[in-house]
């Protein structure tokens, strides 16, 4: 007799107490996969006083949802959270876990996976399922797509950004059963979170951004960097930036775009100073019209845009945020 | 066996060099060719960074790394900035005769200091009359009681307003066979660094006129014997001198090269980047060869310099080669770029500038030949 | 005295990295002349292990997993500081993923002695999964903090450090031993010095192989890994492109009238 595959989990996040879009993205894109695994789809959702919340994880489509409630769970305390879905996966046995690549899924996923003996893939772009049923979690490297599958080893565990799933249509008629979780008290408490906090994101939001500006290491240094800035608020577009940016110190680790970082959906994308390197471009899904600006005729990043200039970004930017300038100004005496 | 390759510690050098020039001089080369000045923050930084200790033996405070080490950091350097890279190299071959002709007191007094980089040195050998024949100088000196009475003027000499000590060769005023080399200290009195040159290249190092008016020299500063001052001045001018120069010229080479590669790729043609036309690819090649072949000569020498070989011959023949080389590639770095080439924006138009330089210091091409063919006389 | 591990790891140089390419045909990944650099920020780690040597009374130890020639990278930290190298070496550690890197560097630590602080970097540039830092500390059995960019208190047993989340950071309370993964954001590295390359020559890399570190075959490289790479594809994202040309102002009307066309600004 073929054996029943476990359930899909999904690790729900909550931040005071408001489920981030990215477990509600995940918990769609679970249903598709329990689909086909002929299974169920189950959410993990820590946290304190969520009752109300567990409504929008089955709109989602969740079919049950574990949730502890405690004051204990209001934030994320790593060595609770960990004990509580470590213990529960061990009794539950699901065949996936799914967990946002934010800054607690990124912690917890693997403290949990090394803690189940299982494997773990990394900010996906993309989960299917394989003509066995063995989830192939895919990731650019190396200008191509990687299938990485974890073979044995159960549960398949896989993070993936906000962003990579769209946002779901919510069900508002779904409910389901609802599982209460025990906090454990034999817990070690050797890390205590004293304090969150956390700063209203300055500039546009990539969320909401029509259009997104992203800089590379093109920008050859800070003064650079800012010209790539200014183009950004001339459009009022949202400035992302790729590994490189980030790593010479120029841009926040928050604002890159791609793989490990954000993905967004913009209309409009201009990438300026940038090599078109596939971490960075996954991290653009669906824009309508896509612009480079990179001094190197041959690089990479023109083979992927819509539109390309080839000049140095920091002599460029400057002229182009001008002409733009003056169409603006253009427009608003016409 | 011949081994070619550096060890694993002489990449490591060589990436601190490159780290060092990258974060701590290149910044500062607009501001040096604006002025036309050697840079403090620069100087100052060449010191935090032990570039100054490299020669120096250890017991002295040095790192007592030898001649490669130096050609090395010599070459990073001077990828970047190649004034700076000159302004090192002089400071080397003014301490050069400290190392192998001062006395344990004077070894004490100044290479610890000079190896901190709180001394900056030089040397003055060349006058209005030529630096290649230095039995032609005029500056001279006569001896008065325990002290030495100096005078004359001396041209050309790098880091003339800013050493520290300066190793100063001159003619016995009654012997015009006896010379000496003395350690001028910076404030002596009756010595003064008067005209500073505006030079076509290189302008980020110092260059300028020493006066010497009855200046007096206190006998511990004589450098090795009495009247035998021609060698201390000449055995550091044949190798670390030449080597030097052989540091800057490929530094500068790179830098032409790796401007050219960049620009080459950039620059679009008939719809595709100029480095697809096989003209641009034949000046590419032939920087390259030359690149290598410098490379091949100057690190031959210094390992011979290392191993206590003499090697002036090998170095005058490595000078020659890179000197010329780097600038021929400068001139095609310019034409690579055409236009652009002969924009003060484009750092090509600073290395075709700073190429000329090359050639006169620690000896023209001229007189390289001149001392290359006397060896295959010989 | 305070002992530290910092972990750190070669990988092809960012720079050049996009050298490496998968083969349409063949599927496999072209061979390329990528030298191997230490990760970017693994050196804050490092800084962070410097800085704390130059504060308290601390012994580094240095411990990178790969191939022989890893060793440089090894080297490069004990030119910066470090007291001791070693490198876990061996055919059998290769094709590890996250999950057996951090297996084999948990043995590595273990065998070196008693330790208070395990430092590396949040994530590699290659692998960029962030895993090994909290999968190595559940091996050890003892705490992490990921993605620290702010170490506020070192003295004694609880250490508080500031971690950064989303547009914020949270202030973190950790009992030692424990693991640190740390941020771009925590310090600003210091470079090479010739003096400390010369001192690194007295300094030893000591090199373990799966034997020394009695890791069972089957937990270590491709065996002990639970996942593994099935599929190698190359993808086109290919857009025709329109390069748009004259001079810099031409260049800049004519891309404007094209942002123009899109209605969006």
């Amino acid at each position: 007799m073929k054996k029943q595959p476990g359930s899909v989990w999904v690790i729900a996040e909550q931040i005071d107490c408001r489920i981030l879009d990215v477990s509600l993205q995940l918990i769609a894109h679970a249903r598709k996969l329990a689909i086909e695994l002929e299974t169920s789809v189950e959410a993990v959702l820590l946290g304190d006083k969520m009752n109300e919340q567990t409504r929008q994880l089955f709109a989602a489509g969740a079919d049950r949802v574990y949730l502890g409630n405690a004051p204990d769970l209001a934030h994320y305390q790593p060595e609770i959270y960990t004990e509580i879905i470590v213990k529960l996966a061990k009794e539950r046995q699901p065949e996936i876990v799914l967990i946002g690549s934010t800054s607690m899924g990124r912690e917890l996923a693997p403290l949990v996976a090394a803690r189940l003996g299982t494997g773990l893939t990394a900010h996906c772009i993309d989960l299917v399922l394989d003509e066995n049923k063995i989830l192939e979690s895919i990731i650019p490297a190396y200008g191509g797509l990687l299938s990485i599958i974890c073979p044995e080893k159960r549960p398949q565990m896989a993070t993936i950004a906000a962003g990579v799933f769209p946002k779901p249509e919510m069900d508002e008629n779904r409910t389901g059963e609802i599982i209460a979780l025990e906090v454990p008290d034999d817990i070690p408490r050797r890390i205590q979170t004293l304090e969150i906090i956390r700063e209203k994101p300055q500039g546009v939001s990539f969320e909401s951004a029509p259009i997104v500006v992203a800089g590379g290491a093109g920008a050859g240094d800070l003064e650079g960097w800012r010209k790539i800035a200014d183009l950004a608020e001339t459009l009022n577009a949202a400035l992302g930036a790729t590994r490189p940016a980030v790593d010479e110190g120029w841009a926040e680790l928050e604002t890159m775009v791609g793989q490990s970082g954000k993905i967004v959906s913009p209309e409009l994308y201009i990438g300026v100073g940038l090599s078109g390197e596939l971490q960075h471009m996954v991290g653009i899904v669906g824009a309508k019209v896509m612009v480079a600006i990179n001094n190197d005729a041959k690089s990479p990043v023109f083979e992927q845009v819509d539109y390309g200039v080839v000049d140095d970004c920091r002599e460029f930017v400057p002229v182009l945020i001008n002409k733009i300038k003056e169409y603006q100004e253009k427009l608003v005496t016409c | 066996m011949i081994d070619f390759t550096f060890t694993e510690e002489q990449e490591m050098f060589r990436k601190a060099a490159r780290e060092f020039a990258e974060t701590k001089v290149a910044d500062k080369v607009p501001e040096m060719e604006e002025t036309e000045k050697a840079s403090d923050e620069v100087v100052k930084a060449l010191g935090e960074a032990e570039m100054m200790a490299l020669t120096i033996p250890e017991e002295y405070g040095g790192l007592g790394l030898g001649y490669t080490a130096r050609l090395i950091a010599l070459e990073e350097i001077s990828k970047v900035s190649v004034a700076t890279g000159m302004m090192l190299q002089i400071f080397a071959l003014g301490i050069e005769p400290i190392i192998q002709f001062g006395s344990e007191e004077q070894k004490k007094k100044y290479l610890p200091a000079l190896a901190k980089g709180e001394l900056l040195a030089s040397v003055a050998v060349t006058e209005a009359t030529g630096g290649s024949d230095p039995t032609g100088i005029r500056t001279s000196y006569r001896k008065e009681g325990n002290d030495y009475i100096l005078n004359g003027r001396k041209c050309f000499i790098t880091n003339s307003h800013i050493a520290d000590t300066i190793t100063v060769l001159a003619k016995d005023e009654e012997n015009p066979k006896a010379f000496n080399a003395f350690i001028v200290e910076k404030g002596m009195e009756g010595f003064k660094p008067t005209r500073e040159e505006h030079k076509l290249g290189m302008r980020g190092c110092n260059t300028g006129e020493l006066a010497f008016e009855n200046c007096r020299i206190p006998s511990e500063n004589l450098l090795g014997v009495e009247g035998k001052g021609m060698r201390v001045a000449l055995a550091a001018i044949g190798d670390v001198g030449r080597g030097g120069m052989v540091g800057c010229a490929l530094g500068l080479h790179a830098a032409c090269l790796e401007a050219s590669v960049k620009f080459a790729n950039e620059r679009i043609l008939y719809g595709k980047p100029i480095s697809n036309l096989q003209t641009i690819q034949n000046k590419l090649a032939d920087m390259k060869i030359d690149l290598e072949a410098g490379r091949l000569l100057g690190y031959r020498a210094t390992s011979m310099q290392d191993k206590g070989m003499r090697s002036s011959n090998e170095f005058a023949v490595a000078k020659y080669f890179t000197t010329e080389a780097a600038q021929k590639a400068a001139k095609m770095a310019v034409d690579i770029h055409g236009g652009y080439g002969c924009m003060e924006e484009y750092a090509v138009s600073r290395y075709l500038r700073d190429s000329f330089v090359l050639g006169p210091s620690a000896g023209t091409s001229d007189i390289m030949k001149v001392i290359i063919a006397r060896w295959v006389l010989s | 005295m305070l002992k530290i591990v910092v972990c750190v790891k070669a990988v092809p140089d960012p720079k050049e990295a996009h050298k490496i390419k998968i083969d349409p045909a063949t599927k496999i990944l072209t061979r390329s002349d990528v030298p191997f650099v230490l990760n970017l920020v693994d050196k804050n780690a490092m800084e962070a292990a410097l800085q704390l040597k130059e504060q308290l009374d601390a012994h580094i130890t240095i411990l990178s997993m790969g191939p022989p020639p890893a060793d440089n990278i090894v080297k490069e930290c004990l030119a910066l500081g470090a007291d001791q190298g070693f490198l876990l070496s061996d055919r059998a550690f290769g094709g590890a993923d996250a999950y057996a890197t951090a297996y084999t560097l948990a043995k590595g630590i273990e065998k070196i002695g008693p330790y208070d602080v395990v430092l590396c970097g949040m994530a590699s540039s290659d692998g960029s999964t962030e895993w090994v830092g909290p999968e190595m500390a559940t091996f050890l059995k003892i705490p992490v903090v990921t993605r620290v960019n702010e170490i506020v208190e070192y003295d004694g047993e609880w250490w508080k450090v500031k971690a950064g989340l989303e547009n914020g950071y949270r202030l973190v309370r950790v009992k030692l031993p424990a693991v640190f993964t740390v941020t771009r954001d925590l310090n600003t590295p210091r470079s090479l010095t010739f003096s400390g390359i010369i001192k690194a020559r007295k300094k030893e890399i000591t090199q373990w192989g799966i034997d020394e570190l009695a890791v069972p075959e089957e937990s270590a490289g491709q065996k002990g890994s639970p996942t593994i790479i099935s599929n190698l594809a190359t993808i086109d994202s290919k857009r025709t492109v329109e390069i748009i040309t004259g001079t810099r102002e031409e260049k800049a009307e004519q891309l404007v009238q094209k942002l123009a066309d899109t209605g969006l600004i």
